[in-house]
């Protein structure tokens, strides 16, 4: 019994000091590294509360690395966001702000001056100038970064430092969608020395933002701490940010209701959940995003317009946002109502008003009096996966049975890129930038038209925005570009939708908005 | 025994290759690949190209099977696509922690489960009986997910309870560390507990009805030195066995768990590794998974022999 006893024991001692044993050098895990966490941090300032300055958010996803360059995921971005600054930003009236640059002027066509400000300190503390300006566009220009957002500065043909504090963009041709890509983050400032020292930015950040990065716990946390010498005076109000990773839509509830959290993301179904809730506030915002009805124009059915537009009549799309959304989205084209001057009213067109007699007569016209079968790919969220099957349901009235096809996220990624489906219910960002609402998705060569659509006067149309740089003239052009997709149906658009912030009533200040939705500068906790 | 023992882990080597070998070719096969993960809608052929060389998936397979192969031997499973971190050491670090997640639920599981079994052998066909067994059958049969955000839900609505965000190691903060651990402990011990309890009854049940615990009791031993000393002792093997597999499988198998309670454990790594396509992650996480299982299985062959000496191993010629 003893010597038994004595075995076991002593086998799991041996695995314990095994795996204590194992890399205790290296692990985030075991720093108790959170100065932020504690009482000690309440700060000497007569005016500031004493309540820790530090705001807990619970999201849904694990970061997927942290360089802004070459990741494109929601969950890096909204972390990276407030570490890195661009040139100039966008707010939501569509004007360009300064940010890292407080002015600019633009000589001709192809020739961009900007006037840096002064004194902006990396998180290392060393001034930025120009010379950072001009590194990270030839980082993202570098193929060896395999940088996503090449095709956004690959017109520059020359970048010079007319002095530290400003730069000067030569382009090769027009470009008119310019300005608004500099608002992406894909063209982040980042410090040459620090990306050459850490060889890329994937898990070390150092940036110019309101916040720098303190630690990544992998699968649990980000914790990032204010940036005292951040060039906006006053700004940030708060001590830290620190985002939980809750995939579980209940636990991240669960931690809200508790208060262990201060802030999560709930698709509007959860709404009711905190009805009445006396500490939580739901902040709704309205987004950039459209949901849409892809056709795979290589098959058969598909390619006559006919039938593309028979099935635009057999929708009712706002039935679609009634059940989906609970009547919180609006009708929208490919770009949204949230682009303001640039979008074209498609509520009120005839194609997007449910007329099934008409829709049955242009079927019958297309060869399909009794309709026919299909499928409809559906994937990624929740509220696209409903869409499928409002649409399903919608189109039995025109003899079209449709089955739903609910795939995984790489299914579905590859059936989008590789045209693996007939139908498809998805959802995109319409962009800053008009030339990529319209460029991007819809002409012959943009590289999200993974639908096979080609329109010559699309494409015409397209070259033509991305040089006109007339403002109301670009206006027409786009104008024009909405209404023939419209009447082609390449895909047939649906509603855009709202996105909801649930916060504890301790969290003051916090307004999200479609261009910022996670502006943290004036939050402070109660 | 020794000439067995080296036998047993001899044939971990064939076994590894062919868990490393599927591994591989099932994460080729499985739609959608690292690339358009991270390039998501912005994919177009010159991103993807510029993306695969720097990944080195532009090598045929078989160059990019080996080489990872080759320096997994060495202990060096390679870097993470996503974040450009070294794989090995962080799994180490995650295992740690899904470790102590597995003993802190077995050990919860055997609390419940031993005595609950011995009492319904004893009290067999009473009410307890039924209770007992009724208990059981729930264990069996409720999936753990259901009962992690059932707990959750009830917890935080009736008692305004929810463990710590932030997750602390064991030896940095004891008592944070504990408070995060405890509850998926206990919900993944109590669905364990199930399965245990209707082995330690049936097995007790077994050998309480054989011929020696006649001879026992007719030598006069009191019932607890029957039950205690002679009948759970033989009893054991069975439930031994049972919970050997339980084990290996929790190592694995706390993903959901894990999932719920933000718990960043080994099973969380493998899963935002397949969410993200993220292979070498993948690929090194099951290896080492796999290699643990194989282990605690020798292990638990191995004490069968102390705990029941008429159990030994010979080497076949």
């Amino acid at each position: 019994m003893k010597r038994r006893l004595i075995l076991v024991l002593s086998v799991v001692l041996a695995l314990s000091l095994f795996l204590s044993a194992c890399g205790d050098s290296k692990q985030p895990q075991e720093e108790v590294n959170q100065p932020v966490d504690s009482e000690q941090e309440v700060s000497q300032e007569t005016d500031k509360p004493q309540v820790p300055q530090v705001l807990k958010y619970g999201t849904d996803a694990e970061p997927g690395g942290l360089d802004p360059h070459t990741i494109s995921a929601a969950s890096s971005i909204r972390i990276f966001k407030q570490i890195y600054n661009t040139l100039i930003d966008v707010d939501d009236d569509m004007n360009y702000i300064p940010e890292l640059a407080k002015s600019w002027e633009q000589p001709d066509d192809i020739t961009y001056i900007f006037y840096l400000r002064e004194g902006v300190k990396f998180h290392n503390g060393r001034e930025m100038t120009a010379d950072d300006v001009k590194y990270s566009f030839e980082r993202v220009l570098d193929p060896d970064t395999a940088a996503i957002g090449v095709s956004y500065y690959d017109k520059i043909d020359t970048m010079e430092i007319l002095d530290d504090y400003t730069i000067k963009f030569t382009l090769k041709e027009p470009f008119a969608p310019f300005m608004g890509n500099l608002t992406s983050l894909y063209g982040a400032i980042v410090p040459k020395e620090f990306v050459e020292e850490h060889e890329n930015l994937m898990v070390e950040a150092c940036g110019t933002g309101p916040f720098k990065l303190q630690e990544w716990v992998p699968d649990n946390r980000v914790v990032l701490v204010k940036n005292e010498d951040y060039f906006e005076e006053g700004q940030p109000k708060l001590d830290a940010i620190e985002y939980y990773v809750m995939t579980d839509e209940s636990a991240r509830l669960a931690a809200l209701r508790t208060g262990n959290v201060h802030l999560i993301k709930l698709p509007a179904a959860s709404l009711p959940l905190v009805e009445g809730n006396p500490d939580i506030n739901v902040l709704p915002f309205q987004t950039n995003d459209y949901s849409y009805l892809g056709f795979n124009l290589t098959l058969d059915k598909f390619k006559d317009v006919k039938v593309r537009q028979a099935i635009s009549y057999a929708l009712d799309r706002q039935e679609i946002i009634d059940t989906v959304y609970d009547g919180e989205a609006t009708i929208s084209g490919f770009v949204t109502p949230a682009m303001g001057r640039w979008a074209i009213d498609y509520a009120s067109k005839d194609l997007y008003k449910q007329n099934i007699e008409k829709a049955k007569q242009l079927l019958a016209d297309a060869g399909y009096p009794n309709g026919f079968e299909t499928t409809i790919a559906v994937g990624l969220f929740d509220d696209i996966r409903n869409i499928g099957e409002v649409i399903q349901k919608q189109l039995e009235a025109i003899g079209i049975k449709a089955e739903i096809q609910n795939l995984e996220t790489g299914q579905y990624i590859d059936a989008w890129s590789n045209k693996g489906h007939e139908m498809m219910v998805g959802r995109n960002g319409a962009g800053t930038d008009p030339n990529r609402s319209v460029a991007f998705f819809f002409s012959t060569t943009g590289s999200a038209n993974v639908w096979g659509y080609s329109n010559p006067r699309v494409d015409e149309l397209c070259e033509m925005g991305m040089v006109t740089i007339d403002e109301k003239e670009r206006e027409a052009v786009y104008n024009e570009a909405q209404e023939l997709v419209l009447e082609d149906s390449p895909n047939l658009f649906m509603s855009s939708h709202m996105d909801y912030f649930f916060s504890r009533k301790e969290m003051k200040n916090f307004t999200p908005s479609t261009f910022n939705s996670e502006d943290f500068s004036k939050v402070v906790i109660e | 025994m020794r000439a067995y023992i080296i036998r047993r882990f001899l044939t971990l080597i064939p076994i590894l290759i062919g868990i490393s070998l599927s591994i591989f070719l099932i994460m080729q096969l499985i739609p959608g690949d690292v690339v358009s993960g991270m390039l998501g809608i912005e994919a177009n052929p010159e991103l993807r190209a510029n993306l695969e060389k720097k990944l080195g998936l532009d090598r045929p397979l078989h160059e990019q099977y080996l080489s990872w192969i080759g320096n997994a031997v060495k202990g060096d499973f390679g870097k993470s696509f996503r974040t450009d971190k070294e794989i090995f050491p962080e799994i180490l670090s995650r295992f740690k922690i899904t470790f102590q997640l597995t003993v802190m639920a077995a050990v919860i599981s055997w609390i419940i489960a031993i005595p609950l079994g011995i009492i319904s052998a004893l009290k067999r066909n009473t009410i307890i009986d039924g209770i007992v067994r009724f208990i059981a059958l729930l264990g069996v049969s409720v999936p753990n997910f259901a009962f992690a955000t059932l707990s959750i839900l009830f917890l935080s609505k009736v008692f305004k309870y929810y463990p710590p965000v932030g997750y602390a190691g064991l030896f940095a903060d004891p008592a944070k560390n504990l408070k995060i651990m405890i509850l998926p402990a206990i919900i993944l011990g109590a669905i364990m507990s199930g399965s245990i309890m209707r082995m330690t009854r049936s097995s007790l049940l077994e050998v309480m009805r054989q011929d020696f615990i006649k001879t026992i009791r007719a030598k006069g031993a009191s019932e607890k030195v029957v039950l205690f000393v002679h009948a759970l002792k033989n009893a054991l093997i069975p439930i031994i066995t049972l919970i050997g597999m339980q084990i290996g499988s929790l190592l694995g198998g706390t993903v959901v768990t894990e999932q719920i309670f933000s718990i960043p454990g080994l099973g969380q790594m493998v899963l935002t590794g397949i969410n993200q396509r993220d292979f070498p992650v993948v690929q090194g996480s099951i290896l080492f998974i796999a290699f643990v299982y194989v282990v605690i299985n020798i292990i638990v062959d191995i004490l069968y022999t102390y705990i029941d000496p008429r159990i030994t191993f010979k080497v076949g010629r």
